[in-house]
């Protein structure tokens, strides 16, 4: 499955090799990371870590393949 | 700079406590300290202040919302200790939360928690335990506060049901302040709804206009009105933001003009303002900074070892100080504040890419001399130094952690990271032990061999790497059922104790007590019984966690001897001083246990409760379907097959005595047993030719043996035979009561043969007298038609009942349910009584039954009474009950 993570703010690109599977775009205020999702101890763990790093998750939502 | 902080160290462990022997676990217990920066909140720590009036307390927000500093804070101001608890990857085991969480409140100064005991299973936690807990909060005057930081990190979801249960059983004794970033699964809707509840959120824990500007006046900022609006607005008064916000506007040489650009940025808050503030840092720091993001905690020192320079001394204290990225926890120990944990990690692989396995390396190596095992073993383990973590372990003589204690799975888990390819004889020992602690048993003598060859290849080898081999050679001896081998493996680990330090020893006390308790089970299948008892006492002595999985063990071996040496009441209570014990230490269903079913089976099999015995003998066999050792799966196959004689069942317990059971050297004991058992199915059939015959060889080796033959004789007709071999049974080795009753009423029998009724009715008071002590019925149901005439006398009953009263502390341990007061023979109920009683377990009345059997009511009433007399119960339901379960029905 694929997931689309938007979170608020512009991420460098330090921080988006803290999440080395997904790819991510930049964009006015957000960043959107998208990509495969293993499944769903692998969703959370994206936003445990989205937790951990202090983003503030906007929308996430599964995208069609 | 730490010297300051000196008051603030937690009351250490008492010795002997700690679950872990682990100093370094104090930094868990440790409230952190605010730095200098730090702006106290009264409005927040007024509404914690509440925590009296509320039992829970939850305090929920994200990474860097200040959370943590609010409660210590909190805490710091309290005039009573605070059992403060970080969470950390004990969160992922009940048994270690608990342990670690007991542990925090005995430091904190419970002192009545001392003996309540503690898990010594990792997975695992008794309920008995935390209702012991639950009690002894509950009875005290004062609460207890206890703080559990970082409570995110708890992903074994029963660990928050199980403190749920304590929470509301403690009553008004417990007052639990969670610190956590994601809402815990406690049931808080019906807390919120009956006002038991503080809840501390995001929404509250933002800073306002006025203490935003205070906190950059901490920190030498001084803004107008407007500027500081609109930095919280920027922030939405996140604390970690402004912290790095004031850091990084300071550095700018422009603060004002730092912060309108700030303002109007996009980019992620804490990422950027980490990178200013990072990049402002001299190098020396910047450089330490991505280094220790590998670690969860580090001193100076450790610090050192990382970076290569002699510096982080200072550094850490100023950057401490500045109240940036580091967070003190006392004992000179600090840790990275988790979000820029997070984000120094993401810069580290940027940066310095590549050097992160080296830094777990080096991290690896300087813990091995200075700290902990398990900080060790994962550094050397996430630098993939497989040689190295294997030669750590082993020359920590911690080996025997696979098998007993909190660890074992951790480690488990851990070392099955191992890749093939990583050599040595250490490694290869480490494959061993996890062979022999889990389902893989057979594999582990290969990879023995390979360590024992290895380690010998130059020269002696190492004192740490034999003894490991000699604990595992000892293991695998006893479970192949080679007594020799074993005896010999032990006394090489005896030898090589001397050679290791004495300190070292001493922090491993499972190392001993596993070897003892292998030793007794090799010496046990060898029919070594006073050899074996003699180590398995030594093994049962301890009392501390670390030992429990073994000294259970021990105490089903002792149980199992008492059990063949005929001491029904001794093993019974050997089995439950075993079961008591894996309740204390919360272990759900222990390998250690796995004889004292099957023993407790075989006893209640003497008492004729077969219904208990199937039921115990059902339950070890679904808890390990193959049995781990010749010991025990010699013990259920005699279980089995006695119950299955008791049940009438002849060819089936002929057939289940027939079991192979693996072993590289037969037991005596094990074949004198089945030999037993064979003879008593041939007796029943009617054949006491041919079980004299089985018991041959076995017949003055072993007193029940020669019993059952002389029974045997008895049965052929032939009392001079079976006296002559009574006679010849040595005095101090005719065994316990359960072999001495057997003997007496064979005794009696040939005297009721021989037309010596005076002597037979004397013999017969003496074993009755003896059984009753000890509970037995089987034997009384095996005897002879003659002898069970003269047990069901009326004379030899009422000689019974002024007969020796029970010992009381022989029944005192009793489990109630078969505690109860039963005749001791059973009296044949006749054709009319079981009529009688077929339809009154059909919920008949007296005069439906009457009906049914064309009676009088009278008849039935009168049935009813003999029936009653000779099942020794006075009720209805109990006369259906014990009809059942005597098979009468």
């Amino acid at each position: 499955m694929r997931y689309e993570i938007r979170v608020d703010g512009q991420m460098s690109e330090t921080l988006a090799k803290a999440f080395p599977e997904l790819d991510h775009v930049v964009m006015s205020g957000q960043t959107v990371l998208f990509g495969p999702v293993v499944d769903e101890a692998h969703l959370y763990g994206l936003l445990a870590r989205c937790r951990s790093l202090g983003l503030r998750v906007l929308e996430m939502r599964r995208v069609p393949e | 700079m730490v010297s300051e902080h000196g008051s603030d160290r937690p009351r250490s462990p008492a010795a002997g406590t700690d679950p872990l022997g682990d100093p370094f676990l104090r930094t868990c217990f440790a409230v952190p300290v605010p730095p200098a920066a730090f702006l106290h909140r009264p409005r927040l720590t007024r509404r914690l202040g509440r925590v009296p009036d509320t039992p829970l307390t939850v305090v929920d927000g994200c990474a860097g919302a200040g959370k943590t500093l609010l409660v210590a804070d909190w805490a710091a101001r309290l005039e009573r200790p605070v059992a403060w608890f970080t969470v950390d990857s004990c969160g992922r085991a009940p048994g270690v939360f608990w342990a670690y969480l007991l542990e925090a409140l005995r430091a904190s100064g419970a002192e009545e928690l001392q003996d309540i005991g503690a898990p010594a299973d990792a997975g695992t936690v008794d309920h008995g335990l935390l209702t012991r807990l639950a009690a002894r909060l509950d009875a005290r005057d004062r609460p207890v506060t206890v703080v559990l930081d970082a409570y995110d990190r708890v992903t074994a979801l029963e660990i928050t049901d199980q403190l749920g249960f304590v929470l509301h059983h403690a009553g008004r004794g417990l007052r639990l302040v969670l610190v956590t970033r994601v809402e815990p699964t406690l049931p808080l809707h019906r807390c919120r709804a009956d006002g038991t509840l503080t809840e501390i959120r995001d929404a509250e824990l933002a800073f306002t206009p006025e203490e935003a500007a205070a906190l950059l006046e901490l920190h030498g900022l001084h803004l107008g009105h407007d500027a500081v609006r609109a930095l919280v607005a920027r922030t939405r008064g996140w604390a970690a933001g402004l912290r790095l916000c004031a850091l990084a506007a300071r550095q700018s040489g422009d603060p004002e003009k730092y912060l309108k650009e700030f303002e109007a940025g996009q980019s992620t808050i804490a990422d950027f303002l980490l990178a200013e503030v990072l990049e402002r840092q001299p190098p020396a720091t910047q450089d330490l900074l991505l280094r220790v993001s590998v670690l969860d905690r580090f001193c100076p020192d450790l610090a050192d070892a990382l970076t290569g320079r002699r510096d982080a001394g200072p550094v850490l204290a100023e950057l401490h100080r500045s109240n940036a990225f580091v967070e003190y926890l006392g004992h000179a120990w600090y840790r990275l504040h988790p979000l820029f944990a997070e984000i120094l990690k993401a810069h580290l692989r940027m940066r310095l890419p590549g050097l992160e396995s080296e830094l777990h390396r080096r991290a690896a190596r300087w813990l091995r001399h200075a700290g902990p095992l398990s900080d060790t073993l994962a550094h050397g383990a996430a630098a993939g130094d497989w040689e190295f973590t294997a030669r750590a372990l082993v020359d920590d003589l911690a080996l025997g952690q696979f098998f007993t204690g909190l660890r074992s799975g951790d480690l488990d888990a851990l070392f099955a990271r191992m890749p093939p390819g990583a050599t040595g004889p250490e490694a290869d020992l480490v494959r061993a032990a996890r062979e022999l602690a889990g389902p893989d048993r057979d594999r582990a003598c290969v990879h023995l061999e390979r360590a024992r060859r290895a380690s010998a290849r130059a020269g002696p080898g190492r004192a740490e790497v034999r003894l490991g081999c000699a604990l595992l050679d000892t293991l695998d001896a006893r479970l192949a059922g080679a007594p020799d081998r074993a005896e010999h493996a032990a006394r090489t680990a005896r030898e090589l104790w001397r050679d290791l330090p004495a300190a070292l020893l001493d922090r491993h006390p499972e190392l001993p007590a596993l070897l003892r308790t292998h030793l007794g089970a090799a010496r046990l299948w060898a029919g070594r019984f006073d050899d074996a008892r003699a180590v398995l006492s030594e093994a049962a002595a301890g009392r501390d966690a670390a030992t429990a999985p073994p000294r259970e063990e021990a105490l089903g071996l002792l149980a199992l001897i008492d059990l063949l040496t005929g001491w029904p009441t001794r093993a019974e209570r050997a089995a439950l001083a075993a079961l008591a014990d894996a309740e204390r230490f919360s272990l759900a269903e222990p390998a250690g246990l796995d004889l004292v079913h099957p023993v407790l089976a075989a006893v209640a099999v003497d008492r004729d409760e077969l219904d208990d015995a199937q039921a115990l003998l059902d339950r070890a066999a679904a808890v390990r379907p193959v049995p781990p050792d010749p010991v025990t799966a010699a013990c259920r196959v005699i279980a089995r097959a006695c119950l299955q004689l008791a049940r009438g069942r002849t060819e089936a317990a002929l057939e289940t005595a027939g079991t192979a059971v693996p072993a590289a050297v037969a037991s005596p004991w094990a074949e004198d047993r089945t030999a037993l058992v064979v003879a008593a199915a041939h007796l029943a059939e009617g054949r006491p030719e041919t079980a004299v015959e089985v018991l041959r060889d076995a017949v003055g080796r072993d007193a029940a043996c020669t019993v059952a033959a002389a029974r045997a004789h008895l049965a052929a007709g032939d009392p001079d035979a079976a006296l002559h071999l009574l006679d010849r049974l040595p005095a101090d080795r005719s065994g316990g009561p359960a072999v001495t009753v057997r003997a007496l009423l064979v005794r009696a029998e040939a005297a009721v043969l021989r037309g010596d009724p005076a002597t037979a009715r004397r013999l017969a008071v003496r074993a009755l007298a003896d059984a009753r002590r000890e509970r037995l019925r089987r034997p009384l149901l095996e005897a002879g038609p003659s002898l069970r005439r003269l047990l069901r006398s009326d004379v030899l009953q009422g000689a019974l009942r002024s007969g020796p009263a029970d010992r009381p502390g022989a029944r005192g341990r009793i489990p109630p349910r078969t505690a109860r007061q039963t005749a001791l023979v059973v009296e044949e109920l006749s054709g009319r009584e079981r009529d009688v009683l077929r339809r009154l377990a059909r919920m008949m009345s007296t005069e439906e039954i009457a009906a049914d059997l064309f009676v009088s009511v009278n008849t039935v009433k009168t049935h009813l009474k003999s029936a009653y007399r000779k099942l020794g119960v006075n009720r209805r339901s109990d006369a259906v009950h014990r009809a059942r379960e005597l098979r009468l029905l």
